[in-house]
């Protein structure tokens, strides 16, 4: 056999390169302009062929020498660069290194201008960094982070930024182009090379400076100072440094200057919160305000010292027994309290809800440590509605109204406020005294919307009264008005049973002259409504009297009608001692001693004369009709001498119809509960009763608890056999 | 870019060439023109007597890229190679004016088959993903066929050459693959690739109770906050959908499957951006029984789930066979094998059943030889389902029909994907696979 001729395949030469020193030529020349656009001789080099060259490079498969090249002709450049920077002397060290940059970044330009293709094609492939990114990287890696330059650009800023604290002007372009440049390097070497460095620089320098301020200011003084800085740093961060790092150092100044002393600053003496609270600072608040709430728990610190001062201030007014003379002084001094704060809130602290919500549970707290606040409030309104309203605009009545609310919201026994309010509100009433009825009902809306219709559905019950007397007073006139003649004029107001606090009093004798026409009245009454029965309160009423006296003199005497009773008396007699005016009257002995009182002892209204002239009235005392009595008015108002406030025992009393009128409304409650929830344990139903009844007072539990007693004796309720604590209910 | 005179005469490869600075401009400062013409080079001094500036290029290519800047349309003459044209274009940089002048902006109902191509793997294929710059790539087997939008081929990928079982793309260089582990021997699992040269950047790992475990990769999602979402399935207690960090490669978080659900061996996961949820579908043909869920990984909480578990199937054999979730209707769009929609509201917060679109076509007892199992996909408020040979195109609310794309060559349909402006449906016979365009728009 012939062997077979072995064939030998030549390679395929896909490409023939003209010249093997191609590369290395095509490279000397890149190189060159590389070269010529670092001395900024650019201007001679054609774009197109450069462009054209790397190309050819690329596609030549010559990428990777161009790539290396590219880093070694960079570097180099960077090096002597680093190395001009570096012998830069003093002040001129950062403009050298700006100037420098700024040639950096636009040779690098130039440079990627005409290695795009490389650009585009090699260095995605390869894997390699792109162009621009690579000269910053060398930048970073050779001039900045060179051992010379490192540690000297650092401190230079440095150095900058302090001198910039104490006062000094700087150049704060350069500033921001440098750090501009560090930002361009990239995040991490801003924040590695500057930030942190920059940011323990600020701490310790604003540590000293705290410590130095507290020394020697005040706490007003110091809050300025620190609310300056602050703004200097925000100042400086916009001015030229990166938008993250604002965080960052206002983070350590609140942490230097605020939180490290905020608590000597609060408690300072004569100058913390507790002063400007007192001296109304309204700008020193604000600006601690506005400071603390950038620190972690630095407003509960504000507020905690609030409310304890509030609360102090508080009880010292309400325990103050001077102030409880004078109850409308003494609610004055609440509604002044709580208008100063509210104006410290809303003009220091920003209406912070939290703070006024502090605000309430402080008035709240202290306003009820006085069981007699509820009276007080009441006898404000009453104080008010006489006379404070007079001569006052509406808007300003509703000012006054909703102030009063807004005490009322923190009473928690609002029942007890009820009860006294219903007692002025009639006295008022019936006297006629009540200044504004708009006033008056704008008032019962309000306690409406609080606490709902039942709390006031009596109160409205009063007006209905008022209304419909006046009405059958107009049909009884009209209609017997002619047979009645020139007798006594009589007004009657018909009061429901059960809607006014009226306590039953006998009857006392009305003059004969009286008799007539009230009999008239109670038939003309009877005959149109039937059914009904009618007992005259005399303790309650007034009259108006002419009487003549010595020389003459007329004068038209106001008085109440028991005055009344006891002045007709006189009509015939010239003297009687207490004891037959009593008898003749039977007015009770303890108001008849009022009513003669005022009668006899009062200066300028004396139209009685008493033997002997003491204050006091005894039995065997003995009255005249006072002939030479004067008044320069022709109408003598001649008040009784009554106690506004409740005297101690009327005060029990109270107290005691009080306790006695929440019994039915705890038992409703706990019937309610027990009816939706059928078996419930003894402390869920003390929750839940409290939690129904506290819009109008706080039940106490062992009230409750026999409550609850009671119930089960009345078979409403039973004890589950096995436990105890259970109750279920009987329906 | 100050210009010192706006007429630019270019002699290209002997051809004298005039135009403007302006017409230059466009371009952009990113390409060869841009850099030419920037403040940093002296443009004047660099021209020589005539005014000319010297490009050795072809002519041919040159007057129609400069025709491309001028008015925004490409024009290839028949005479001039794709290839070379583009080849040109990338020398100027601007490749990608080339690119978005070659197609107009998808709309289903004017799709025209631009090509088709033959691939060389064997056996069917498994699955096509249309890339974000009208690239895509296609599963077969083991290995993925990469092609950028020039649908030039690019290095295929493989991972341990195990099965793959998705395949998706993360961004125009990246591509992850799925695949099935290989017993005992830590392969298989996902891979990030780089679509250009074929090479793994990452390996993602599932880690239970600190021990890296292998495992196999079904079906893939991305988040638009760089997350990969995975079902997975090892052999102990790895089932459930894994979630890792395309930056950093690692795994962030991990969802176990719940007794009596499937989510481990999901075919298809959707990450719905505006709800936050991933949908998690697993189909018949895998499980005896369909379990499409929504799952929130912030509280690790199934938000909405839907079984046919129970249902009954002997009377109209109605079996989802694919399923996806439209955000905009808040519902979820699932498909059975005889190309019935149906239709599950999203709101409420069980579902209580498919609402069925009427249009059965019936295809009982007419199926090809060699069916595929329909698929769907929905693009800008546009519902696409695939059906043996065919695709369909529904549009408005009531999903109307109002396309159909059909190629004779190739056998059924057995995947396609839209991406890139561009539609790709690869045929299981032949390994072919067609690319649909949309026409650029008229002149006027």
């Amino acid at each position: 056999m012939q062997k077979k001729r072995a064939f030998q395949i030549e390679a395929f030469k896909h490409r023939v390169v003209v010249d093997p020193k191609y590369a290395e030529k095509t490279w000397k020349v890149l190189e060159h302009a590389i070269h010529e656009i670092y001395n900024h001789n650019a201007s001679g080099l054609s774009f197109e062929e450069l462009y054209r060259n790397a190309y050819n490079m690329v596609l030549h498969k010559f990428g990777e020498k161009l790539y290396t090249g590219l880093v070694m002709t960079m570097t180099t450049h960077l090096k002597e660069i680093s190395q001009s920077i570096e012998s830069a002397q003093g002040e001129i060290f950062l403009d050298e290194l700006n100037r420098k940059w700024v040639d950096h970044n636009k040779a690098l330009q130039m440079i990627r201008d005409i290695l795009m293709y490389m650009d585009r094609t090699f260095i995605p492939s390869n894997h390699k960094t792109p162009v621009h990114e690579l000269g910053l990287n060398l930048w970073r890696d050779v001039v900045i982070h060179s051992s010379k330059t490192q540690a000297r650009l650092l401190d230079t800023l440095l150095e900058l930024v302090l001198r910039e604290r104490n006062g000094e002007v700087i150049n704060r372009g350069l500033m921001r182009n440098i750090i501009k440049m560090l930002m361009d390097l990239g995040l991490p070497v801003y924040q590695h090379d500057f930030e942190k460095h920059f940011l323990d620089v600020s701490a310790n320098f604003y540590c000293c400076e705290s410590q130095k301020f507290i020394e020697s200011c005040d706490c007003g003084d110091y809050l300025k100072k620190a609310e300056r800085r602050l703004n200097e740093e925000l100042e400086r961060v916009s001015h030229y440094l990166d938008p993250r790092s604002e965080m960052k150092i206002t983070n350590v100044v609140e942490k230097e200057m605020i939180e490290s002393h905020m608590h000597t600053l609060v408690h300072m003496e004569n100058s913390g919160l507790v002063s400007m609270l007192v001296d109304d600072k309204y700008e020193d608040l604000q600006r601690m305000y506005n400071l603390f709430r950038r620190v972690p728990a630095g407003l509960t610190i504000v507020k905690e010292v609030m409310t304890s001062f509030v609360r102090d201030t508080g009880k010292q007014l309400i325990m103050d027994p001077e102030r409880l003379r004078d109850p409308v002084d003494f609610v004055q001094r609440l509604l002044d309290l709580k208008d100063k704060y509210d104006r410290i809130i809303t003009m220091s602290f920003n209406n912070d809800k939290t703070f006024q919500n502090a605000l309430n549970s402080s008035f709240e707290y202290f306003i009820n440590l006085n069981a007699r606040s509820p009276e007080f409030i009441s006898l404000f309104v009453d104080d008010k509605l006489r006379r404070g309203l007079k001569g006052v605009g509406e808007e300003d009545v509703e000012v006054v109204l909703d102030k009063v609310m807004m005490l009322f919201r923190y009473l928690q026994e609002k029942d007890v406020f009820e009860k006294y309010y219903k007692q002025h509100l009639a006295k008022r009433l019936l006297s006629g005294k009540t200044v504004s009825d708009d006033a008056e009902r704008s008032l019962i809306v309000k306690l409406k919307t609080e606490c709902g219709y039942q709390f006031t559905s009596k109160l409205e019950g009063m007006f209905t009264d008022m209304k419909t007397s006046h009405d059958t007073m107009q049909g009884f006139y009209a209609g017997q008005g002619a047979e009645l003649g020139d007798g006594p004029t009589l007004s009657v107001q018909v009061l429901t049973t059960g809607s006014w606090p009226t306590q039953p009093s006998p009857p006392c004798n009305l003059p004969t002259e009286i008799l007539g026409v009230c009999d008239r009245f109670r038939t003309y009454y009877l005959g149109t409504h039937n059914g009904r029965r009618l007992s005259w309160q005399t303790n309650m009423g007034t009259a108006d009297l002419k009487a003549t006296f010595g020389k003459g003199q007329k004068h038209e005497l106001n008085v109440s009608t028991y005055q009344m009773c006891v002045l007709m008396l006189f009509n015939n007699v010239e003297r009687l001692t207490c004891k037959e005016i009593e008898q003749a009257t039977a007015i009770p002995m303890s108001d008849l001693r009022r009513c003669l009182q005022s009668l006899a002892c009062v200066k300028g209204k004396n139209v009685l004369r008493k033997e002997p002239m003491s204050k006091d009235i005894a039995e065997d005392d003995a009255f005249f009709f006072n002939d030479k009595f004067t008044s320069k008015f022709f109408k003598v108002k001649i008040g009784t001498v009554v106690a506004q406030r409740e005297s101690e025992p009327e005060n029990l009393e109270t107290r005691q119809r009080v306790e006695e009128d929440r019994k039915p409304q705890i038992e409703a409650a706990i019937v309610r509960i027990m009816k939706s929830r059928r078996t419930l344990d003894h402390n869920n139903i003390v929750a839940e009763v409290t939690k129904q009844l506290q819009s109008r007072f706080l039940p106490n539990p062992v009230v409750i608890k026999k409550r609850i007693e009671s119930l089960i004796e009345r078979e409403f309720l039973e004890r589950d056999k096995v436990d105890r604590k259970l109750y279920r209910y009987l329906a | 870019m100050g210009f010192q005179t706006d007429r630019v005469k270019f002699n290209v490869g002997g051809r004298v060439m005039e135009t403007t600075a302006t017409t230059l401009a466009n371009a952009g400062r990113n390409s060869m023109f841009g850099a030419m013409f920037d403040d940093n080079w002296n443009l004047i001094l660099s021209s020589n007597k005539e005014g000319e500036r010297f490009l050795d290029r072809n002519p041919d290519c040159f007057g129609i890229l400069l025709d491309l800047l001028r008015t925004g349309e490409l024009h290839i003459p028949p005479n001039i190679p794709e290839k070379l044209l583009y080849r040109e274009a990338l020398y100027y940089g601007v490749l990608d004016h080339v690119r978005s002048a070659k197609w107009g902006p998808f709309d289903g109902n004017r799709l025209r088959l631009s090509q088709s191509l033959q691939g060389q793997a064997p056996g069917d294929g498994t699955a096509i993903r249309a890339g974000p710059d009208g690239g895509c790539c296609v599963a077969h087997g083991s290995m993925v066929h990469v092609y950028d939008w020039m649908l030039d081929e690019h290095p295929p990928l493989n991972l341990d050459y195990q099965r793959v079982n998705d395949v998706g793309w993360v961004d125009s260089d990246n591509v992850v693959i799925g695949v099935s582990e290989r017993l005992g021997r830590g392969d298989g699992g996902m891979g990030l690739f780089s679509s250009h040269s074929g090479e793994l950047r990452y390996k993602f790992q599932v880690c239970h109770e600190n021990q890296v475990k292998s495992y196999t990769a079904g079906a893939l999602s991305f988040s638009s906050d760089y997350k990969i979402f995975s079902s997975c399935k090892g052999r102990s207690n790895e089932y459930g959908v894994g979630v890792w960090d395309q930056v950093t490669g690692k795994q962030i978080d991990f969802f176990s499957e719940p007794l009596g659900w499937s989510l481990g061996d999901a075919d298809k996961l959707q990450w719905l951006e505006g709800c936050n949820c991933l949908l998690v579908a697993t189909m018949f043909p895998r499980k005896d029984n369909c379990y499409i869920s929504l799952l929130d990984f912030r509280e690790k909480k199934m938000v909405w789930c839907w079984s046919d578990v129970g249902a009954p199937f002997a009377v109209d054999e109605k079996r989802v066979r694919d399923a996806i979730a439209m955000e905009d209707n808040s519902s979820i769009c699932v498909v059975n094998e005889f190309e019935d929609l149906g239709f599950m509201d999203l709101r409420s917060s069980a579902a209580t059943g498919i609402r069925w679109s009427s249009r059965s076509r019936l295809m009982k007892g007419k199926m090809p030889e060699e069916p595929c199992y329909p698929k769907l996909a929905l693009h800008g408020g546009q519902l696409f389902s695939s059906m043996n040979d065919c695709i369909s195109v529904f549009c408005g609310p009531e999903w109307v029909l109002t396309s159909r794309l059909r190629r004779s060559y190739g056998g059924s349909i057995c995947d396609f994907s839209i991406g890139g402006d561009r539609l790709f449906a690869l045929h299981s016979e032949e390994n072919v696979f067609d690319i649909w365009e949309t026409p650029t728009p008229p002149i006027i």
